[in-house]
């Protein structure tokens, strides 16, 4: 064996070596945020029951499968009441659990990705993309996105038809999340840009580029590698948010009713009145659920952004 | 203030709206139900007809520049087409009938918000691991993670619908709109308790929060050394150095918060049947009126962004540092 070929197997192994020892470090300064641990508990909780809902309450119920009567309270069959269409709230909620989630992770997935990618390329090309990047995102960060989705939403499902499938989902969810990840990329593009910027006068880029590599090896290879932290910490505040936004939007009337997210079953509860009735069965569950989530994924993305984020470290 | 840093922000806030303006004529011509497709669609029509009809619309001009600028000229002199569902009604005039409640919602709930969540935020961070700080940052980071209509919904279910203290809906009652004066502003405000208590309270999580980090941050500057060492009290220091210093990033938070507010605030209006924007925005997402949806966008969006404008120049009078 050549003594080159020796050479890059010691640098692997001691490459992992090193994220071994920097994942050590990384949870055990973790372990020590109680905030972060009771978050990671929660989503823990949600996320088996989001994975598996049949598994809980069986399948989800449709207006002609309800079993209970019309919008009653609790009692020994159904432990949290039913809706006015005598579905089971239980039942609804943890089904729920899955719709919410699974928007809220597509909706964080387009937003890292467009944020991820004009941060890393307006930081490291500079000049006029640079320029020209930042002024748009100068507009979305100002805009007021839940109200640009608001109008956003019905326009786009009106010109594809709100039957319409993509991938086996329906038409109105892609909307949704589309829609999401587009009004609320900027603040993510921001924070990395700004790594970024600091990051290209660092050494390794030099000689990256001396020995011969072109710019998008560099931000691929180099760059990324090096924001991935940031990233991270980044989306997971980010699926607060649009959990958040997702509720916002179902709850105003533009979720999708055949699959009903937490937002879309307080917008069915506000349309019976419930409210006004006094059936807090139909509001607590799903309202608890939204709270806790987001609460959660705020404790753990604050906690994340402290330990991962060096421009954030030791403020709170 | 130096004339260039305000010209490069008033530059930055007429970009943003020109661009607001641009991408709602490009929505107008992605929607269903263009003229185009109307003429289309009618057998009958002979091509000239078409043309005429195209021809007085403007349509036969290119889409960009001459439809654009007159979209943008038409935008800027207040005309912003009609309604759809009130049929003949200038969207101006639909949207300026509900602008007046939302103003009086979201104006008096920033004031609230603003006073109480300062105040428990400051305490906070000043006292920082004590008992405020702990019930009241847990309490902070709950509210912050609540949509305003899941506040709203509970109030109304334990006080409107449990207690009957206050009315479930609505902004005044028939009977007191033609009573007397006083009469009007009682009825008025025993309906605005519960939707104001819902803003607030969505509010008051976001501004505590941030005004506890800020006051943290300054708690470390030096010139809140120097004031211990000249042997200044601990709520002296607090008020008159820490507290007007620890203000100045809260002005920029409040401009850029504006939208999340109204967007709350839409929320909140729907679960009180408050008549302002949030109730206008439900009719015409229902009936699909994209005109007056358009104008309620273009109004919030050009008030966010004029809020910005204010702040940063607020900012700039404020603190000198920026100002280059």
């Amino acid at each position: 064996m050549s003594t080159a070929v020796v050479t890059v197997q010691r640098v692997r192994s001691e490459r992992w070596r090193d994220a071994g020892r920097r994942a050590r470090t990384f949870a055990g300064r973790y372990i020590r945020r109680s905030d972060g641990i009771v978050g990671l508990a929660i989503l823990l909780a949600f996320a088996i029951v989001a994975a598996f809902p049949e598994l809980f309450v069986g399948k989800l119920e449709t207006a002609v499968s309800a079993t209970g009567s019309r919008l009653a309270g609790p009692v020994a069959g159904h432990l949290l009441g039913t809706d006015e269409l005598g579905r089971d709230m239980l039942n609804l909620t943890v089904h729920g659990a899955r719709i919410s989630m699974a928007i809220g992770l597509m909706a964080t997935f387009i937003t890292i990705v467009v944020g991820a990618v004009v941060g890393i390329v307006a930081g490291y090309t500079g000049g006029v993309l640079d320029t020209l990047l930042m002024r748009v995102s100068d507009v979305f960060l100002v805009l007021p996105t839940v109200v640009l989705a608001i109008i956003l939403a019905p326009v786009v499902l009106d010109v594809i038809g709100p039957d319409a499938e993509l991938f086996g989902i329906r038409a109105t969810l892609i909307v949704i999340v589309v829609v999401i990840g587009l009004t609320s990329w900027a603040t993510t593009a921001r924070i990395i840009r700004s790594q970024v910027l600091s990051l290209k006068e660092r050494m390794f880029v030099d000689r990256a580029r001396v020995i011969g590599s072109g710019s998008g090896h560099i931000m691929r290879r180099h760059i990324l590698p090096n924001v991935i932290n940031l990233i991270v910490a980044q989306s997971v505040l980010t699926f607060a948010t649009a959990v958040f936004t997702e509720t916002t939007l179902a709850f105003i009337g533009l979720g999708d009713p055949f699959a009903p997210s937490w937002g879309e079953i307080l917008n069915a509860a506000q349309d019976s009145g419930a409210p006004g009735l006094g059936a807090w069965w139909y509001i607590a569950p799903p309202a608890t659920c939204v709270v806790l989530v987001v609460l959660a994924f705020t404790l753990v993305g604050n906690a994340l952004d402290d330990i991962l984020n060096p421009k954030s470290g030791g403020r709170r | 203030m130096s004339g260039r840093y305000l010209g490069r922000k008033f530059t930055q806030a007429l970009v943003t709206i020109v661009a607001i303006v641009i991408l709602m004529f490009l929505m107008f011509r992605l929607m269903p139900g263009s003229p185009d497709r109307a003429l289309g669609r009618n057998p009958n029509l002979t091509p000239e007809v078409i043309a005429a009809a195209r021809a007085r619309w403007g349509l036969d001009k290119p889409l960009i520049p001459d439809q654009l600028v007159a979209y943008i000229t038409s935008t800027a002199t207040g005309d912003l087409g009609y309604s759809i569902f009130y049929r003949g009604q200038p969207v101006t005039d639909v949207v300026g009938q509900s602008v007046g409640p939302t103003v009086l919602l979201v104006g008096l709930g920033e004031i609230v918000a603003i006073v109480i969540g300062l105040l428990i935020g400051a305490y906070a961070g000043w006292r920082r691991g004590g008992v405020v700080d702990r019930i009241g940052n847990g309490a902070s980071l709950v509210l912050y993670s609540m949509p305003y209509f899941v506040i709203g919904m509970p109030l109304i279910i334990i006080f409107a619908a449990g207690l009957h203290w206050f009315p479930t809906s609505g902004m005044i009652s028939p009977a007191a709109e033609s009573g007397p004066f006083s009469g009007y502003l009682i009825d008025l405000g025993r309906h605005l308790v519960l939707p104001l208590t819902a803003v607030s309270l969505g509010l008051l999580g976001a501004y505590s929060i941030l005004m506890r980090a800020a006051i943290i941050e300054t708690r470390a500057e030096d010139y809140v050394t120097t004031a211990r060492a000249k042997g200044l009290t601990e709520s002296r220091i607090l008020r008159a150095h820490a507290f007007p210093n620890a203000l100045l990033p809260m002005v920029t938070l409040i401009a850029i918060n504006l939208g999340y507010v109204i967007a709350g605030a839409i929320t909140a209006e729907i679960v009180f049947n408050w008549p302002g924007l949030g109730t206008l925005t439900i009719e015409a997402l229902n009936a699909r009126d994209y005109p007056v949806l358009q104008g309620i966008f273009l109004l919030v969006a050009v008030s966010v962004v004029l809020a910005n404008f204010m702040a940063d120049i607020v900012y700039g009078f404020l603190d000198p540092r920026v100002r280059v």
